[in-house]
C-alpha cells in the first residue's frame, strides 16, 4: 500500500513497467489427488505483481515432477496419472519454487464408463451433435444424434443399436465406424474431427472396448461447473488460462478444461480457444467468457483497464446514483468521461430520444435563450407530456408486441396499436401494462390486447414470447433441448408453457370471450413426465395452480423482487437513451451474458420498482444524470470505449424518426398510404406501409419479437438516397418548403444561415461555419435560393444530422 | 464550379487519411497497421497477370434440385428418379436434364462438379458456407443482413484486387443476399446492391445520379460544401463511433459511384439490343444475367445474382418445368454464349449453384427437401475447362461416390483463378488471423 501512495504522487499515465514486477506466486490447487485411470488436473499459477494485481503465469513458469513414475506434468501445467503413488510437482519461476504434492490412486481400477458423463461431452466438444451435423432434426447421412446431446438414451441407441452395429464394435474397437469416421480413417462428410491417439479418441475407444456400456442409471451426474479464475482484472493484450472443474452429484470433482466448450460474449475484447486460453485484445472494457459442459455453464469475467493508468483521476461531479456507479466503473478502467454537452446538444438529444422528433428552429431558439437554471429538467418534463411521446414509444412497443397488419388484419391491428398507444399516453405503469396483456379474460370486444394472443400463437410461442419481451430471456432453445448457453432445461420451458395451456377463445352469442380454465396437462416431450406450471428459476410445485394460472405468472413477474422483469424494462429504456444496453443485445439476459455494469442495472431496476414502474420517472432520472448529458466529443482516454458510457455515443436515428426529421426540416410533410395527410412516420401503426426510405433505413417488419428486426446498419444505398433521391430533393426545393420560405422572407444571408443551422442541427453556427456559409452565399453563381438549398443539402447529409449525438 | 480543383484535391487527401487513420472496422486500422498490411500484401503478392478476371455467381437461393438438372439418375428407383429424362449435350458422353436444352448446347463452356458436398441442410448456414467458404459457428444469426461471420467471396475480391476502373468492384443484382457482406473486411469491401430488378420496364438504379432538375455544376459545389460543413466527419466523433465511421466510408463510395460514367452506362440496360434481351429471357433471372455481363464488361470484379424461389418442397417437378428451369435455361445459356462471343468467357468465371441440392428421395408433396450431403455445382470460364464432369455421385445422387469437393475447395479454386493466394491471412477486428480459405485445395481437375 505504501507503494501505491508513492505512485499516486507520480505524474499521470506513468509507464506500467515500473510496477509490473512479479513479487511472488501461488499455485491452484495447493495439492492434487488423481483418482482412476486417465485422470488429470491442470494447474493454474497466479503471479502477484508489485502493484497488487494478480496475473496468469501458468504458461510462463516451468514444471518439474519428482518421482515421475507416478504421474507426468507437461509444460501447460497439466498433471496426468500414470501409477499409484505420491510425489511433488515443482513450479519454478525466476528464483522461486513452489511445490504441489500429488497423490495418484486407483489407476488400475478399470474405468466405469458412463455414456452421458464420458461420451456425450466428446460428441459435443467436436460438434458431432450440433444442428449443422448429426444433431439436426433429420440427422446426417442416416446417423442422428440429439442436438447438444440432450437425449442420452436416444444417442446411445443411435450409436450402439442402430447402424447394424457397425458404429460401435467392441470386438475390435478401433474398427468401429464412430472412430474410423471421426478420425478420418474412412471418408467422413464432416472431415477429420478426432485425431487418433488424442485423449478423446482413447476415451471413445476405451468405452467401446469395455462393451459400450450405458452406465449406471444412478451414476453421479454433473451438478455444476466452476471456472477458475472467476473474475480478474487483466491487462490489454494479456492472456489468461482458464480451468474448468465439474462437480458431480457424489461430490467428485473432475478437470474438464479440455472438453468444455467456450465462448466469449465480445470477440473484440477477448477471444478464447478450445483449451480455455483467453487472449485479451487491446481495447478496455468488460468481457465474459462462458464455458459449457454437459448442460452446466459458468463464466469468467475480465475487467480490462486501459494500459495508461490515471493517477490524478479527476473528481467528476455526480448528479445521481447513475453517475456514481458509472464513474466507479470508469475509474477502474482508467477512463475519464467526456465533458458535459452544451445546451444545444442536450436539447437535440433529449428531443430525439424522448419524443423521436427534432426540435424546430423556434423551440431551439427559445431553449437556448432561456436563462432558467432548471431548464434541462423542465424540458424533459415538457417532452414527456407531448403526444409525440406516446407516438414514439408506441412505435417501439408495437415492434415488440408485433402489431402486424398482415397477420391480424387491418382493423384489428389498428385497434391493437390504439390500445398500446393509449397505455403509453396515460403512462400506465409497466407492471399493469404487462398484467393487462397476460391476464386478459372475458369478452374480447373491448380488449384489443387480445391481438397479442392472435399474433403470437399457441402456449409454446406465448411462453417464449412473454419471456423475451417482458423478461428479456430467450428460452425457445429449451423447447427442444437444454439451452446451450443458459441454465434452462425443457422442464423450465414447459413449466412456462403450462401457464398458457388453459387459454382458449370461444364464440358466444354476445361475442368472443377468452377463457382460462380447466386443468390441462403439460408433458415433458421426451420423458413424458407431467410438468406443472412454474415460472423460470422457481421450483416446480406438486400441481399447477388453481384457477387462471396466468394470474400466478403475472404476480410472480411483477413482484418487486422478480429478478428479470424490472431489469429487462430498465435495460431497454437505458439502451434507448444511451445507445447501448447494459445487457446487449437487450433481449438476451443470460447468466453467461452478464451486464457490463451489474450494480447500475440493479440500481436502475430498483429505481423503477420504487417508483411503481413509472417509466417517465426512470426517464427523468436517466436524462438528469451527467452520464446522459455527456458530450459526444471523445477524449484521449475514452476514444475506444463504446461500452461503458464514458461519452455520448452517436446513435443512428430510427428509420421513422430520421424520415420525420427530413420532412420537418424541409417543411414538407409526407402523405403515407392509409393515413391522412400530416401523419408522421412515427405515428404509423402499420410497419408495412409501402415506403422506400423507411424500408431502406431498416424499420422492423414485426415478424418476430427480436429487437434485431430493426436495423441501424448503414448501407451505401442509404447514403446515396439522402444525397440524390428526387423525393428528398423535391422537399428541399419545394416552393412552399422551409428553405424557400426563409429566403423569401427577405432575411439577410446571415439570418438565413442561422435559421438553417437551427432547423437542421438545433444550434447556432460557430463563427467559422458562419463565414464558410456566408462566403458560399456570396460566391455562388446560381442565386441565393440555390445557395440556401445547397447549404440545407449539406447539413442534411452531415453525420451530425443523421445521428442522434 | 469555382472550387472544384480545391475539393478534388481535398477529397483525395482526406480519403487516404480516412482509410489510414479513421479505419474501417474496429480499432485495428491505424496508419502504421495499414502500411504493415501493404508490406504484407507485397509478400502475398497478387498474380497481376490475372487482373482481367471476374466472377459471376448465379445464386439460386432455396436450393437447385441438381438430380433434376445436372446429375440425373434415370435408373434409380422411382421414388428418387423424378419425372425428367436426360438429354445429350454438345459434349459427347455428358447428359443433363431435359428442361435446360439450351444450356445443353453450351456444355462445352462449363463443367459440372457432381461430387459436391457440405453436409449442411439448413438455409442460412448453408448459404453462408457456399458464399464465404466458411461454415458458420456458434452465434450465427441468419436473420441479420448482413449475417456474415466471414467475408463473402466478393468482399475478399474487393479487398484484394480493389476496383478496376471507376466502377465498384463488387455488385449485387438485383439485391443483396444476406451472406454477401464484408464482415471484418469492413465497409469498403461491402457490395454495392442495385436494389432494383433489371427486368422491370422502368428499371433504373435508384439514387446514383443527382436529381435531374439539379444543375450538374451545383453538385460539385455542394459536395465541397458538405466536406466543410460536416464537422463530425472530420472530428474524433467519426473515429470513435463504428457506425459513423461506416457512413463516412460509404459516402466516399457513393461519390465514386456517382462520378463514374462507366457505371451509369453499365446500368443502362435499356440501351441493350432487344433481341439479345429476349434471348436472355424477359424475367428477373435473365435480365440479371445480362446486367452481370454488362457490369463485368465495364470492370466489375464480382457480381452476385441473388435469385429466390428455388425451395421446391412442394410440386418440385411442375415448378421446375413450368417456371424455374425455362428461366435458368435462357439466362445461363445466353450468358455463356454472350460472354464467349465477346471474348469475355476466358476471363470470367461463371458459377451456378444453390446453397445445397435437394433430397434425392421425393417427398409426399411431390417435392424435394433440403440436401447438403451431395449436389452438383456448375462452373465455367475464367480458366476453368469446359465440358468436364468432375467427381461422381452415388447411384441415387445422395452423396459423392468419389472425389468429394467442399465449399473450401471451391473457394480455393475461385481465388486461385482470380490471382488471390487462398492461404493469405486477414485479421479480424480482434486481431485474430484468419486465412482467406479454410484449408481448401484447388480443384485441379477443373483447370
Amino acid at each position: 500500500m505504501v507503494l501505491l501512495v508513492a505512485i499516486g504522487l507520480m505524474p499521470r499515465a506513468c509507464p506500467a513497467e515500473s510496477d509490473s514486477r512479479i513479487v511472488g506466486f501461488t499455485v491452484e490447487p495447493e495439492s492434487v489427488v488423481l483418482v482412476g485411470p486417465d485422470s488429470l488436473r491442470g494447474l493454474l499459477v497466479h503471479g502477484q505483481r508489485e502493484d497488487g494485481r494478480t496475473v496468469d503465469l501458468t504458461h510462463q513458469v516451468s514444471y518439474r515432477s519428482t518421482l515421475s513414475d507416478y504421474f507426468t506434468v507437461n509444460r501447460h501445467g497439466v498433471v496426468e496419472a500414470v501409477a499409484d503413488g505420491t510425489g511433488d510437482v515443482e513450479i519454478v519461476f525466476g528464483e522461486r519454487t513452489v511445490s504441489v504434492p500429488v497423490q495418484v490412486e486407483k489407476v488400475t481400477v478399470p474405468h466405469g464408463y458412463h455414456f452421458e458423463n464420458d461420451i456425450i461431452p466428446v460428441l459435443s466438444k467436436y460438434g458431432c451433435n450440433f444442428s449443422g451435423c448429426h444433431g439436426k432434426a433429420e440427422g446426417q447421412n442416416g446417423f442422428k444424434l440429439s442436438v447438444f446431446g440432450f437425449d442420452a438414451k436416444a444417442d446411445y441407441d443411435a450409436l450402439v443399436k442402430q447402424g447394424r452395429g457397425r458404429r460401435t464394435f467392441p470386438a475390435a474397437a478401433g474398427r468401429s465406424l464412430l472412430l474410423t469416421k471421426a478420425s478420418g480413417f474412412m471418408p467422413h462428410g464432416g472431415g477429420i474431427r478426432i485425431i487418433e491417439d488424442s485423449r478423446e479418441y482413447k476415451v471413445l475407444k476405451g468405452w467401446i472396448a469395455a462393451g459400450a456400456p450405458f452406465g449406471d442409471a444412478d451414476a453421479p451426474l454433473v451438478v455444476r461447473i466452476a471456472i477458475s479464475p472467476h473474475e480478474r482484472i487483466v491487462d490489454t493484450n494479456a492472456s489468461q488460462q482458464l480451468r474448468v472443474i465439474a462437480r458431480y452429484s457424489n461430490g467428485r470433482e473432475l478437470d474438464v478444461t479440455s472438453i468444455a466448450k467456450y465462448q466469449s460474449n465480445n470477440d473484440g475484447l477477448a477471444a478464447v480457444d478450445a483449451m480455455g486460453m483467453v487472449r485479451i485484445g487491446k481495447v478496455a472494457g468488460q468481457v465474459a467468457v462462458m464455458a459449457n459442459f454437459n448442460g452446466a455453464v459458468d463464466t469468467f469475467q475480465a475487467l480490462i483497464p486501459r494500459k495508461q493508468r490515471i493517477d490524478n483521476y479527476p473528481a467528476a461531479a455526480e448528479h445521481n446514483f447513475i453517475d456514481r456507479l458509472v464513474h466507479a466503473k470508469l475509474k477502474k478502467l482508467n477512463i475519464i468521461p467526456s465533458a458535459m454537452a452544451d445546451d444545444a446538444e442536450f436539447m437535440r438529444r433529449a428531443y430525439i430520444s424522448i419524443v423521436g422528433t427534432l426540435p424546430t428552429a423556434e423551440e431551439a431558439r427559445s431553449f437556448l435563450a432561456d436563462a432558467e437554471p432548471e431548464k434541462h429538467r423542465r424540458l424533459v418534463n415538457q417532452l414527456l407530456e407531448r403526444p409525440e411521446y406516446a407516438d414514439y414509444w408506441a412505435l417501439k412497443w408495437a415492434d415488440m408486441l408485433r402489431v402486424d397488419r398482415q397477420a391480424l388484419g387491418h382493423k384489428t391491428a389498428y385497434q391493437y396499436y390504439g390500445w398500446i398507444r393509449q397505455s403509453l399516453a396515460e403512462n400506465k405503469p409497466l407492471d399493469r401494462f404487462a398484467r393487462d396483456i397476460l391476464t386478459l379474460s372475458g369478452p374480447t370486444s373491448g380488449a384489443p390486447q387480445v391481438s397479442f394472443y392472435s399474433v403470437v400463437g399457441g402456449p409454446n410461442q406465448l411462453a417464449s414470447t412473454v419471456s423475451q419481451v417482458f423478461l428479456g430471456v430467450r428460452i425457445e432453445c429449451a423447447q427442444c433441448h437444454h439451452h446451450p448457453f443458459d441454465r434452462w432445461s425443457q422442464a423450465d420451458y414447459y413449466g412456462m408453457t403450462a401457464f398458457f395451456q388453459q387459454v382458449s377463445r370461444k364464440g358466444t352469442p354476445r361475442g368472443e370471450v377468452m377463457l382460462a380454465e380447466g386443468d390441462p396437462e403439460t408433458k415433458h416431450p421426451r420423458t413424458g413426465a407431467k410438468i406443472y406450471a412454474h415460472a423460470l428459476g422457481t421450483e416446480m410445485p406438486e400441481k399447477s395452480p388453481e384457477g387462471d394460472r396466468r394470474e400466478v405468472l403475472a404476480d410472480w413477474m411483477t413482484s418487486p423482487d422478480n429478478r428479470w422483469f424490472a431489469r429487462n424494462a430498465a435495460n431497454r429504456i437505458w439502451a434507448q437513451f444511451m445507445g447501448r444496453g447494459l445487457v446487449e443485445p437487450v433481449d438476451d439476459f443470460r447468466d453467461t451474458n452478464p451486464p457490463s455494469n451489474p450494480e447500475l442495472l440493479d440500481a436502475l431496476a430498483q429505481y423503477l420498482v420504487e417508483h411503481d414502474f413509472d417509466v417517465k420517472e426512470l426517464i427523468r432520472a436517466i436524462t438528469a444524470s451527467h452520464t446522459y448529458q455527456r458530450s459526444s466529443q471523445p477524449n484521449e482516454t475514452n476514444e475506444q470505449d463504446e461500452q461503458n458510457y464514458s461519452r455520448a455515443l452517436l446513435k443512428r436515428m430510427d428509420a421513422e424518426v430520421l424520415f420525420d426529421a427530413v420532412s420537418q426540416v424541409t417543411g414538407i410533410d409526407e402523405k403515407f398510404r392509409g393515413v391522412p395527410y400530416g401523419y408522421r412516420a412515427i405515428q404509423l401503426w402499420d410497419s408495412e406501409v409501402d415506403h422506400y426510405f423507411l424500408k431502406l433505413f431498416g424499420r422492423s417488419t414485426r415478424k418476430t419479437v427480436c429487437v434485431c428486426e430493426r436495423s441501424d446498419e448503414p448501407t451505401v444505398g442509404q447514403v446515396l438516397h439522402v444525397l440524390n433521391s428526387s423525393e428528398i430533393h423535391a422537399k428541399l426545393a419545394h416552393e412552399a418548403g422551409q428553405v424557400t420560405r426563409l429566403v423569401n422572407a427577405n432575411k439577410s444571408d446571415a439570418d438565413v444561415v442561422d435559421s438553417l443551422y437551427l432547423t437542421f442541427f438545433a444550434r447556432m453556427p460557430n463563427s467559422d461555419e458562419k463565414s464558410t456559409a456566408l462566403n458560399y452565399f456570396k460566391t455562388t453563381d446560381s442565386g441565393r435560393r440555390a445557395a440556401a438549398e445547397d447549404l440545407a443539402w449539406s447539413l442534411m447529409n452531415s453525420l451530425e444530422f443523421v445521428f442522434n449525438h | 464550379m469555382r472550387s472544384k480543383s480545391v475539393f478534388c484535391d481535398g477529397i483525395e487527401r482526406r480519403s487516404f487519411l480516412r482509410v489510414g487513420s479513421a479505419g474501417l472496422f474496429g480499432t485495428m486500422w491505424t496508419l502504421p497497421a495499414l502500411l504493415q498490411q501493404n508490406a504484407a500484401a507485397a509478400k502475398n503478392s497478387i498474380d497481376r497477370s490475372k487482373d482481367d478476371r471476374s466472377l459471376i455467381i448465379v445464386f439460386l437461393r432455396g436450393g437447385l434440385s441438381t438430380i433434376d438438372t445436372w446429375d440425373l439418375k434415370p435408373n434409380a428407383p422411382s421414388e428418387f428418379r423424378g419425372d425428367f429424362d436426360p438429354i445429350p449435350t454438345n459434349v459427347p458422353g455428358i447428359q443433363i436434364g431435359e428442361h435446360t436444352p439450351r444450356v445443353a448446347q453450351q456444355l462445352d463452356k462449363f463443367s459440372l462438379i457432381r461430387s459436391f458436398t457440405h453436409g449442411n441442410s439448413n438455409h442460412g448456414p448453408a448459404d453462408h458456407y457456399m458464399l464465404t467458404g466458411y461454415r458458420p459457428v456458434a452465434g450465427f444469426n441468419a436473420g441479420l443482413t448482413p449475417n456474415n461471420q466471414r467475408p463473402s467471396h466478393g468482399s475478399i475480391i474487393a479487398r484484394k484486387l480493389g476496383p478496376r476502373g471507376s466502377v465498384p468492384p463488387y455488385v449485387c443484382v438485383p439485391d443483396m443476399h444476406p451472406s454477401c457482406g464484408a464482415s471484418y473486411l469492413g465497409a469498403t469491401c461491402a457490395p454495392f446492391s442495385i436494389n432494383a430488378d433489371p427486368n422491370d420496364p422502368g428499371f433504373t438504379v435508384r439514387d446514383i445520379v443527382p436529381p435531374l432538375d439539379l444543375d450538374p455544376s451545383r453538385f460539385g459545389s455542394r459536395r465541397a460544401l458538405l466536406a466543410q460543413v460536416d464537422r463530425f466527419q472530420r472530428g474524433a466523433e467519426s473515429r470513435a463511433n463504428t457506425k459513423a465511421k461506416t457512413v463516412s466510408v460509404f459516402r466516399q463510395k457513393a461519390f465514386d459511384l456517382m462520378t463514374s460514367p462507366a457505371t451509369k452506362k453499365a446500368f443502362d440496360i435499356h440501351s441493350e439490343d432487344d433481341k439479345l434481351r429476349d434471348e436472355y429471357g424477359r424475367n428477373s433471372l435473365g435480365q440479371s444475367c445480362l446486367m452481370a455481363r454488362r457490369l463485368v464488361e465495364t470492370g466489375v470484379r464480382c457480381v452476385t445474382i441473388h435469385h429466390v424461389d428455388w425451395d421446391t418442397h412442394d410440386n418440385n417437378f411442375v415448378t421446375l418445368k413450368r417456371d424455374l428451369l425455362p428461366h435458368l435455361d435462357g439466362a445461363m445459356a445466353t450468358l455463356l454464349r454472350d460472354l464467349s462471343d465477346r471474348g469475355l468467357l476466358k476471363k470470367t468465371i461463371v458459377m451456378v449453384t444453390g446453397e445445397f441440392g435437394r433430397t434425392p428421395r421425393i417427398n409426399k408433396n411431390a417435392g424435394r427437401d433440403h440436401w447438403g450431403p451431395g449436389f452438383t455445382v456448375a462452373i465455367g470460364g475464367g480458366g476453368i475447362q469446359g465440358g468436364r464432369v468432375v467427381g461422381n455421385s452415388n447411384e441415387r445422387a445422395e452423396k459423392p461416390a468419389e472425389n468429394p469437393y467442399r465449399p473450401e475447395d471451391l473457394a480455393a479454386t475461385l481465388h486461385h483463378l482470380l490471382g488471390i493466394n487462398p492461404n493469405e491471412v486477414f485479421y479480424t477486428a480482434d486481431n485474430r488471423p484468419v486465412r482467406i480459405v479454410n484449408d481448401g485445395r484447388v480443384i485441379e481437375e477443373l483447370i
